[in-house]
């Protein structure tokens, strides 16, 4: 059993002012009481664009010894975009192994250090640098592609694809912790600039810093906010080109299929899941099965997956799209924010009386996959 | 065009027949292409594999316009990036010589030669095979 | 035209009276090596050979992507004639392509290979605003030479003519060249070029109305006209070949995209004169006789008009940009 016994989110913002270790450091800081920092076994950071950012390796003991963790088993944990959820599901191992009784994981990541362009640049990383990535994929090339093509396939139109950011917007501006806070309507999406047609900038995740730290515990003790019950994962193709059915993210159906055989998942309330771009979010939906094949988009139009929808509540911190996507910090976001749902502490929009979890994350289209399955303890 | 970091003369040296003649993976257990190639099958995880050189025409299953190019692709912006169908196998390129309102899906396409990044004025030019309109005969 | 004129504050006499209409301009992801290697494949389709066959590639430029590095090994790895194969860039301004020709000639007759492969590509400069820039433009030409035999033409003979005339030429390291306007021509061009079309029909006892067809290299829309008229040509026989108007004048292009206009057309039988020129200074003079197996090969490949008619015209900003003229950050 692995328990979520503490959580610390940072805003995710632009903040010139503070650094990596600054950041994973407040992260710690709001998850840990101080009487428990004695206590804490093994320290994983996730990060992903700070190797590049800040030319800097093996960035866990780095941040250990600043953060004042001195000797601490640390270990990084880098697997792109999910690295935060890939980190907690090596937290969560080494807890079920009996390596450890308390684990620490912070992920942190800056999107705001440099000019766009060289962000953008540095984010192409996640991507195959032998096949997509060895031409110009700019920033959401390959999510416009596959978007294009849902539009072409299932015949819906743009409009109807903007009522997932919209729906972003709306649930974030009660998130103390999101990036952005206001409303957008539908039409707003599509007057806005393009980024990678047909994606426009409102339909991209927004380049903030964030970092999120939460300490997953072996016993369930009058903190416990929520359980950790299973963590699966899957590789997925190198290449959507791989894909004979690039519409599904195979290696979240994978990871899926894997969870529920591992365990048995009851009715889902919430889930938190990973909309870098308007087209990932609703493909997970499909893969997941949240909605059928080419309806996800208009399920969402038509409010299912809102508060008080007939579907479980999606993404109300606001996801990736208004929340934030601190790519290597995302992941533990949104265990944190599915565990404060869980125990009705979250400051936003809270899901009345959630029991049951899912955090999905996945990096580029679909190269790995991970989802947790998480229940509430009280 | 350059990249993030400049690739080896090694790398460029290793992936130039690949890259130039657009030679796929093939397997020979469950008969799949795929491209790049790589030391086993990413379908069937085989690892009897051999090469093919792919057809030099297909058609466009999609793509995308994008504008948020990087610093040295500025002189090129908007760039299409598009899904192909060579019939055997599928492939993420570029779309070039071609003004993106002219594009649609199923369009045909024909495999052409040109450089994919430069790196800086001092170093190695990358060259790789994109797709252009077929031109109407 | 109107486009450099506007720009540059020329008069339209200028380009009018250079016989010019458009010019070609190559791509943002294009070089002279790219070009080489498409036109490559389309004379290797035609061909109908295996590329292992080919024993030799010559790349004539004055426009290499690198200084130093062969363009012809990129484009032998390319075609797959790699490794036993000779390979080599060569320089002599615009005639470099042809300098290949006639020492595949030799290697092919000596029997030392079978096959060559000679590309003549250029993305020619220009210093902006000067009347060069009318003509300078981007294109290439290549040809598979064999032994006669499964030939689309076969040369009869050849002449060349070369001295030490710098009426154009390029530093190390300076992006443009520089010319002497009106020595470029009576000295340069015409002198050399007649010496050795001279040189070739006296050698073979030719005369110009036993040609069907004279290509001239063509700096411009007027020069082939008059030094064909200064030989005894008819502007019948020069017309076909003579596609700088349309494209501009590609350099190492200039001459053998003329030729692979006319073989677009040349019945068998016909015979046909090409006289390449380069700067510094010499000429060429080949004759061909066109083979009865033009006919089955000709559609095999896209044709120089069906490459002339496919275009999309961009102004002049589009075009500093596309060649770099335009000062830009680089990192």
């Amino acid at each position: 059993m692995v328990y979520v016994t503490g959580v610390g989110l940072i805003g995710v913002d632009r903040h010139y002012d503070k650094s990596i270790r600054r950041l994973a450091f407040e992260a710690t800081t709001a998850a840990l009481n101080s009487s428990m920092v004695e206590s804490i076994d093994f320290v994983i950071v996730a990060s992903s664009i700070s190797y590049l950012n800040e030319s800097q390796l093996d960035l866990a003991s780095y941040i250990a010894s600043s953060i004042g963790l001195r000797g601490v088993r640390s270990i990084t944990v880098e697997s792109g975009e999910a690295s935060g959820l890939a980190a907690v599901m090596m937290g969560k191992s080494l807890i079920d192994s009996g390596l450890a009784s308390r684990v620490l994981v912070v992920g942190v990541d800056k999107l705001s250090e440099y000019p766009s362009w060289r962000i953008y640049k540095n984010l192409s990383l996640l991507y195959d640098s032998e096949s997509d990535a060895f031409y110009t994929i700019g920033f959401g090339g390959l999510a416009g592609l596959l978007m294009r093509l849902y539009m072409d396939v299932y015949k819906v139109d743009r409009l109807t694809l903007a009522y997932w950011p919209a729906l972003m917007h709306s649930n974030a501006k009660a998130n103390p912790y999101a990036m952005l806070r206001f409303a957008i309507t539908p039409e707003k999406v599509l007057e806005a600039p393009p980024i990678a047609e047909p994606l426009t900038l409102l339909d991209v995740f927004p380049l903030g810093d964030g970092a999120a730290a939460i300490v997953l515990d072996g016993k369930a003790s009058g903190e416990a906010m929520a359980e950790i019950v299973a963590v699966e994962t899957a590789t997925g193709y190198q290449s959507i080109a791989l894909s004979d059915d690039p519409l599904k993210i195979e290696s979240l159906e994978v990871a899926y299929r894997r969870l529920i055989e591992r365990t048995n998942v009851r009715s889902i309330d919430v889930v938190e899941l990973h909309d870098s771009f308007t087209i990932t979010g609703i493909l997970e939906l499909e893969t997941l099965r949240l909605a059928e094949r080419g309806r996800a988009a208009e399920a969402v139009a038509q409010g299912i997956f809102s508060i008080g929808g007939e579907g479980p509540v999606v993404n109300p911190s606001g996801g990736l799209k208004a929340r934030g996507h601190p790519i290597g910090a995302t992941g533990v976001y949104q265990v944190a924010e599915v565990a404060l749902q869980l125990s009705g502490e979250f400051p936003g929009l809270k899901v009345e009386g959630a029991r049951d979890g899912l955090v999905v994350s996945i990096n580029a289209m679909g190269s790995s996959s991970y989802v947790a399955y998480m229940r509430a303890v009280r | 065009m350059r990249r993030l970091t400049e690739w080896s003369s090694a790398r460029v040296w290793r992936s130039r027949v690949h890259r130039y003649r657009l030679i796929a993976g093939r397997c020979r257990s469950c008969g799949k292409v795929y491209y790049p190639p790589t030391d086993a099958c990413p379908y069937c995880g085989s690892r009897d594999v051999d090469n093919m050189e792919l057809p030099r025409v297909g058609r466009i299953i999609s793509y995308s316009v994008i504008y948020a190019t990087p610093f040295e692709d500025r002189n090129r912006s908007p760039v299409i990036l598009g899904l192909i169908d060579l019939g055997v196998a599928r492939l993420v390129t570029e779309i070039v010589d071609v003004k993106p309102e002219e594009l649609k899906i199923g369009d045909r396409v024909e495999a052409v030669f040109r450089r994919v990044s430069v790196d800086g004025t001092t170093g190695l030019i990358v060259y790789g095979i994109k797709f252009r309109p077929t031109k109407a005969r | 035209m109107q486009e450099i004129a506007r720009e540059w504050g020329w008069s339209d006499h200028q380009w009018k009276g250079l016989g010019m209409i458009e010019k070609a301009v190559a791509g943002p992801d294009e070089d002279s090596t790219t070009m080489g290697l498409e036109a490559s494949l389309n004379a290797i389709r035609r061909a109908g050979i295996n590329p292992r066959d080919i024993g030799a590639v010559f790349f004539g430029t004055e426009s290499k992507p690198y200084a130093v590095k062969p363009s012809a090994t990129i484009i032998a790895e390319a075609i797959g004639a790699t490794p036993l194969t000779m390979a080599s860039d060569l320089e002599f301004a615009c005639r470099a392509a042809s300098e290949g020709l006639k020492a595949s000639i030799g290697l092919i007759a000596s029997g030392m290979v079978k096959y060559a492969l000679v590309i003549g590509s250029d993305t020619a400069q220009a210093n902006p605003g000067d009347v060069l820039e009318f003509t300078a433009s981007s294109g290439a030409a290549a040809f598979i030479l064999g032994s006669p035999g499964g030939s689309v033409a076969v040369f009869e003979g050849s002449s060349t003519y070369v001295t030490d005339t710098p009426d154009f030429w390029r530093r190390e390291g300076s992006p443009y060249p520089r010319h002497s306007e009106g020595f470029t021509g009576e000295p340069a061009y015409f002198a050399h070029i007649i010496g050795a079309v001279r040189g070739l029909m006296e050698k073979l006892g030719l005369k110009p109305s036993d040609f069907n067809y004279a290509i001239f290299h063509q700096p411009n829309g007027k020069f082939p006209l008059k030094v064909g008229e200064m030989l005894g040509f008819k502007s019948e026989q020069i017309k076909l070949g003579l596609v700088t108007p349309l494209i501009g004048n590609t350099y190492n292009g200039s001459a053998l995209i003329g030729l692979a206009r006319v073989l677009d057309y040349a019945k068998p039988g016909e015979r046909i004169l090409v006289a390449p020129f380069g700067s510094g200074a010499g000429s060429d003079a080949y004759s061909l006789v066109v083979t009865d197996v033009i006919e089955e090969k000709r559609g095999k490949a896209p044709s120089v008009d069906e490459y002339i008619n496919d275009k999309i015209q961009i102004p002049y900003s589009v075009y500093a940009k596309f060649r770099e003229l335009i000062l830009v950050m680089k990192e």
